[in-house]
């Protein structure tokens, strides 16, 4: 026959629920804490979720330029005058046909005008090609099979035949920029990742440490009756743990429907200037560690709080 | 079992409240702890509970130097000993039952055997009608069943208790001595402190009397000549 009965609960009349020795659960606080982790949660996840996005754009970009250069026939020749559109035709096809000869070279693509106008419309907008007088210089994108400096000048100096202002494009400059702005961007938010995890710590600490406080007589009497450190601080971490489960629960879906809307609000914008960026697996799995981690790390601080507490008791 | 050599003890910078308390309790002996007020009996009984630490001198309990013991092994200890406190320390938040539960729960004792003992031992002090009841709706002299009952139901090898029957009327304060002597019977060491020279009078036992922080102890004539018609 049960202890209680179903419907017991009234005035000076304790419940059948005997969950913690402790009252932890009736704690002030206890909303502030769900709250905490989950706002906690929720920033982790945007943090997180930008480190992938700038980590893959980064890879994005410089594997899809390796290897590869640009040729570019400035819409000027060496004197300043300004080269009509068939003089810059005639010139990439030159070019084109005296590398495609070449046994150090893959590929080799002349763009057409109108690929140059979709390069130029996200500056320019869709009317680019409504301006029949814009001079545009010839662009070339060439892969070699392995690229190095001596092919380069090799090339070069060939190049420098058929038209002598010819510029060849690395994209070493602009890219080492923009890898250095990503990879900065990318420890930033990596930083700010940690910076969450240890102010949850400190939260977590601070609350646990408040809650021995209020309980004190209580835990010194545990302590006094022979319960261990261990039996002590479990009912803290297993408190600590469902908060934890609620607010990082609360958090990541937040969280998640935060990447949705903005996949959905700045996707079209976005997807013009950089390149296509989607998770992979391995960040699905971290983005959904995370609220794992969070409740780990709510359990592991509330139970090194309590047992640094108890060392103080005789 | 229980030994206190050149034991003494201070709070914080403050004067010695206990100094050289010296004595040794035989296994399954009863003891009175008295006193005029202020002489240092609750700080006995915080030694003795080790609530607190020795200034100086030497505590040995069941054959266990308590100074040089490890914390895991001061709870295995702890959990050897019974305390009703004066003020009763009962948790408010749970019922009679848990409370009394609370030290077979600390031993890991399986919730079926929970469950018996501690409804047999409130049926006898009792309190079978109020085993769901909050300490607040208790009166004191329930309160004080409940913390004696929470003391005994692990059947400790020590019994402190400071003031145990003060709350209670003649009827229910006699059962509760008796149950005192019987669970000394079954070898408990019990260390009663108290100011009632009727309880003392009424039970004769060996009285640890503190006074001026330090201890003597004094036996009745009649328990000594129990003692020796016991071995004679």
């Amino acid at each position: 026959m049960a202890f209680f009965l179903p419907g017991d609960k009234k005035l000076g009349v304790a419940t059948g629920r005997r969950r913690y020795d402790l009252p932890l659960n009736k704690s002030a606080g206890t909303g502030f804490l769900v709250l905490l982790i989950a706002l906690m949660t929720f920033l982790g996840v945007m943090a997180l979720a930008g480190s992938f996005a700038l980590g893959s754009m980064a890879h994005h970009w410089s594997s899809g330029l390796e290897n590869k250069l640009t040729i570019e026939i400035p819409a000027d020749d060496a004197t300043g005058t300004i080269r009509t559109r068939e003089d810059i035709e005639k010139l990439s096809e030159s070019v084109t046909e005296r590398l495609s000869a070449q046994n150090f070279i893959r590929d080799i693509h002349a763009l057409s005008q109108t690929e140059i106008q979709e390069l130029i419309a996200p500056w320019l907008g869709e009317d680019a090609e409504n301006i029949p007088d814009m001079p545009l210089p010839g662009l070339i994108a060439v892969e070699f099979i392995t690229i190095n400096d001596h092919l380069i000048e090799k090339m070069r100096a060939d190049l420098a035949n058929i038209a002598p202002n010819i510029v060849i494009d690395r994209h070493e400059s602009w890219l080492a920029d923009i890898l250095r702005l990503t990879g900065a961007l990318q420890f930033a938010t990596l930083l700010t990742t940690l910076m969450i995890g240890a102010t949850t710590i400190i939260a977590i600490a601070g609350a646990v440490k408040s809650r021995i406080a209020i309980h004190r007589k209580d835990v010194e009497l545990l302590h006094l009756m022979g319960a261990s450190d261990r039996y002590i601080s479990r009912q803290f971490q297993r408190h600590a743990l469902i908060l934890a489960l609620q607010g990082a629960a609360a958090g990541a879906a937040a969280g998640l429907l935060g990447l949705l809307a903005i996949s959905l609000f700045a996707g079209d914008t976005a997807a013009a200037l950089l390149p296509e960026f989607q998770l992979n697996m391995i960040h699905i799995f971290t983005l959904a560690a995370l609220p794992a981690a969070a409740c780990f790390i709510a359990a592991a601080t509330a139970k090194f709080t309590v047992l640094r507490e108890l060392a103080l008791m005789p | 079992m229980i030994k206190f050599e050149h034991v003494g003890m201070r709070y914080g910078v403050g004067p010695e409240v206990l100094s050289d308390i010296n004595f040794i309790l035989e296994p399954g002996s009863f003891h009175f702890l008295t006193g005029p007020s202020g002489a240092g009996k609750t700080s006995l009984m915080n030694l003795m509970f080790l609530g607190r630490k020795p200034t100086r001198g030497l505590i040995s309990m069941f054959d266990q130097n308590i100074n040089d013991l490890e914390r895991a092994k001061l709870a295995r200890i702890r959990r050897r000993i019974g305390v009703v406190f004066q003020e009763f320390r009962l948790l408010p938040h749970l019922s009679a039952f848990d409370n009394v539960a609370l030290p077979l729960r600390i031993l890991g004792r399986p919730e079926r055997e929970i469950r018996n003992n501690v409804n047999e031992l409130l049926e006898w002090v009792g309190l079978g009608d109020y085993m769901k009841s909050l300490p607040l709706t208790l009166s004191g002299g329930q309160q004080q069943r409940v913390a004696i009952a929470r003391a005994v139901i692990g059947r400790p090898k020590l019994l402190l208790a400071d003031e145990p029957t003060g709350n209670l009327d003649d009827e229910i304060g006699l059962r509760l001595m008796n149950l005192f002597d019987q669970l000394n019977r079954m070898g408990t060491t019990i260390v009663i402190a108290t100011h009632s020279q009727h309880l003392m009078d009424k039970f004769e036992h060996p009285r640890m009397v503190l006074g001026d922080g330090t201890l003597k102890i004094n036996a009745p004539k009649n328990w000594i000549q129990k003692k020796i018609k016991g071995v004679f």
